[in-house]
């Protein structure tokens, strides 16, 4: 039997902008196994950041139950949840999110440092994991100096470096040319084909063709395609 | 575990000096309050310094007495006879183990002249042990000796600066008149500082019996210096002094004594409290100063949270608990603390140099100012930092997905 590594049941997630509450997330299941490429696509406004928020553990649900990896994390606090982010789960955002002042070696270790015990053959890990993905020469440069397609291969080496069962990433791919999309989504292929489980969120259907498994959400609850 | 350490810190400055402008004003505001506080804390030092010197110069550091005929306050006018103190009640005093050296004196201002020089200054009828007991020698010359006190010899010593008034070059042998009365000069000391209003370097310094007998026509004096052993008990001296003193003029009850008795802690409370209620309101203000550099740091540190906002929610989102942020946060003030306490203790020292230029204070080299600096700028620094820093623990991580 395949291992379940996300289970959410009945998640549902309300903002609040003044006295208009705004129901976002509107009663949401979802397993996901161990192994699994899913994405999840939807129009804008339709409540997939949020639902990857909860799923990455950045947020919490209002109502419903979370299983990560066996363990109940809806009620956990922030402390507990930081840690298990840093241990569990990697992050690939539209944005990149990379430290400016930071250069792509020092980028990809920063989880590391968060963890409190940066070691010499971490780097050396890190060394690799950026060679792997074709970024060898570009190991002392700062992100301003990196094109985005460079910038979101850092941040998919800075993902890996802790080992995670989860990869998480919000449109990959939204501020990447044709080719350069095509390459980050070769790399996450590539890397769930070695187990690694991921869960996608993007609008492009071209992008959601690399996945085994599509889900869309609309207003905040998944429909069937 | 170090390389973190060494990571988080690198990580911590080039934040920093990601805005440069911010990072120079935090400094900026620090360092310029601390150059106002290390400074006026310096001229304290530097005064009572100069004024500790001044009394060890005169050897009443510590050790010594000085009891002044007629009772009153310390400074201010004498409220009793001035009239009792005679030398029969030194004769008395000495005779306390613990006293080694009484030197009595008689004084007073009387007209001096030399050639078309005519003014009133300070004459003092003394016996040969004022050398030793105020530590004040000649430079020129010889000092009043035994034999002009037996002979009553009319012979003067001058202060350092006279000479010059008299302008004369070779004054040794020349004659001056004290009082009408002509003298011949033997000898010229070396210069002392002077306190307050007293010019020590314009006295004229004559043997003491000369002065009783043929100039002042009395038969009390007007102070004794005494020296004690090292180390004596200065409380219990001024006692058994004191009561010596009472019971031989008579003061029984509450009868107001008819001396005061002056010791070196006295004469350094005196010489320093104005000099003190100046510097506690100048370090007031030093402090209000550090205070308002201080609001300065909170805003910068909020302005410099706001602006790292989606970094700061990545660290959270990476792993960083709230105690590392808070952590992050404080350290990035203790860096600017550190810089801003060198360059404001550096920069007092500068300050202090120009200002030894124009006031007679020197500058002073302590590595309490260093740690004082240190101290202040760290704590203000970190104070201040607290809450910005608390602030940014508490950013939501969820922003990293929606900020787009
Ligand atoms: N912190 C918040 N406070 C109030 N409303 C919010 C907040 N975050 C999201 N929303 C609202 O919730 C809805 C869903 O937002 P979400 O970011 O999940 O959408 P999305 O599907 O990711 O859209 P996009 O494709 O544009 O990224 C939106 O209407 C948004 O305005
Ligand atoms: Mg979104």
């Amino acid at each position: 039997m395949v291992k379940k590594l996300v289970i959410l049941k009945g998640i549902t997630k309300t903002y609040y902008t003044g006295r208009i509450a705004y129901q976002v997330l509107r009663g949401i299941d979802l397993e996901v196994e161990e192994g699994e490429f899913l994405a999840i696509m939807g129009v804008s406004g339709s409540g997939k950041s949020t639902l990857l928020n909860i799923i990455g553990l950045l947020d919490k649900p209002d109502y419903g139950t979370y299983i990560l990896d066996g363990q109940e994390v809806s009620k956990l606090s922030k402390k507990e949840l930081a840690y298990i982010r840093n241990r569990k789960i990697g992050f690939v955002f539209q944005a990149f999110h990379l430290v400016p002042w930071a250069t792509a070696l020092e980028n990809v270790l920063m989880p590391l440092l968060y963890r409190g015990n940066l070691k010499k053959e971490d780097e050396e890990r890190a060394l690799q994991f950026l060679t792997r993905l074709g970024l060898e020469k570009r190991i002392n440069a700062k992100p301003s100096e990196l094109s985005g397609g460079e910038q979101q291969r850092v941040a998919i080496a800075r993902a890996l470096i802790t080992k995670p069962k989860l990869l998480l990433a919000d449109e990959p791919t939204g501020n990447l040319d044709s080719k350069s999309s095509q390459e980050v989504m070769k790399i996450f292929k590539e890397l769930n084909k070695n187990g690694l489980t991921i869960i996608m969120v993007t609008h492009d259907p071209e992008i959601a063709k690399f996945a085994q498994r599509i889900k869309i959400i609309k207003d905040g609850i998944f429909v069937e395609e | 575990m170090k390389i973190s350490f060494f990571q988080f810190l690198k990580d911590i400055f080039k934040e920093l000096l990601s805005n440069k402008i911010n990072f120079l004003f935090m400094c900026l505001a620090l360092t310029i309050s601390l150059i106002a506080l290390n400074t006026i804390y310096s001229l304290g030092l530097s005064a009572k310094k100069q004024v500790l010197d001044a009394l060890a110069s005169v050897q009443f550091g510590k050790d010594a007495m000085l009891i002044i005929a007629g009772g009153g306050r310390i400074i201010g006018l004498t409220t009793t006879r001035t009239d009792t103190l005679k030398l029969e009640d030194v004769e008395e005093i000495k005779k306390l183990d613990f006293v080694t050296l009484a030197s009595p004196m008689s004084r007073g201002t009387l007209e001096v002249s030399y050639k078309d020089f005519a003014e009133k200054l300070r004459v003092e009828g003394v016996f040969p042990n004022y050398t030793i007991a105020n530590n004040w020698y000649p430079k020129i010359g010889r000092f009043i000796n035994e034999n002009d006190l037996k002979s009553m010899t009319k012979v003067c010593v001058l202060g350092a600066d006279i000479p010059e008034r008299l302008n004369t070059k070779n004054i040794i042998g020349e004659k001056i008149k004290i009082a009408g009365e002509t003298f011949e000069v033997i000898g010229v000391l070396e210069s002392k500082p002077s306190f307050g209003h007293f010019r020590r370097d314009e006295s004229v310094i004559i043997p003491f019996t000369t002065a009783q007998r043929r100039v002042f026509n009395k038969d009390y004096i007007d102070a004794v210096k005494l020296l004690f052993r090292e180390g004596t008990d200065m409380k219990m001296a001024e006692n058994k002094i004191r009561e010596i003193l009472r019971k031989r003029h008579n003061l029984f009850g509450i009868a107001p004594d008819d001396f005061r008795i002056i010791t070196p802690d006295l004469a350094i409370s005196v010489f320093t409290k104005t000099m003190r209620t100046i510097n506690v309101f100048l370090l007031a203000i030093a402090l209000i100063s550090l205070i308002i550099s201080g609001v300065i740091i909170m805003n910068l540190m909020y302005a410099n949270i706001e602006e790292k906002a989606p970094i700061i929610a990545l660290r959270i989102a990476l792993g960083a608990s709230s105690k590392k942020i808070i952590e992050h946060y404080l350290i990035m003030s203790l860096f600017i603390a550190i810089i801003s306490g060198i360059a404001g203790w550096i920069l007092s020292l500068f300050l202090m140099e120009i200002i030894s230029f124009f006031t007679p204070l020197k500058p002073i080299f302590s590595w309490w100012i260093f740690l004082l600096s240190f101290l202040f700028a760290s704590f203000t620094g970190i104070s201040f930092t607290l809450i910005p820093a608390i602030r940014a623990s508490q950013i939501d991580p969820a922003i990293l997905l929606k900020s787009l």
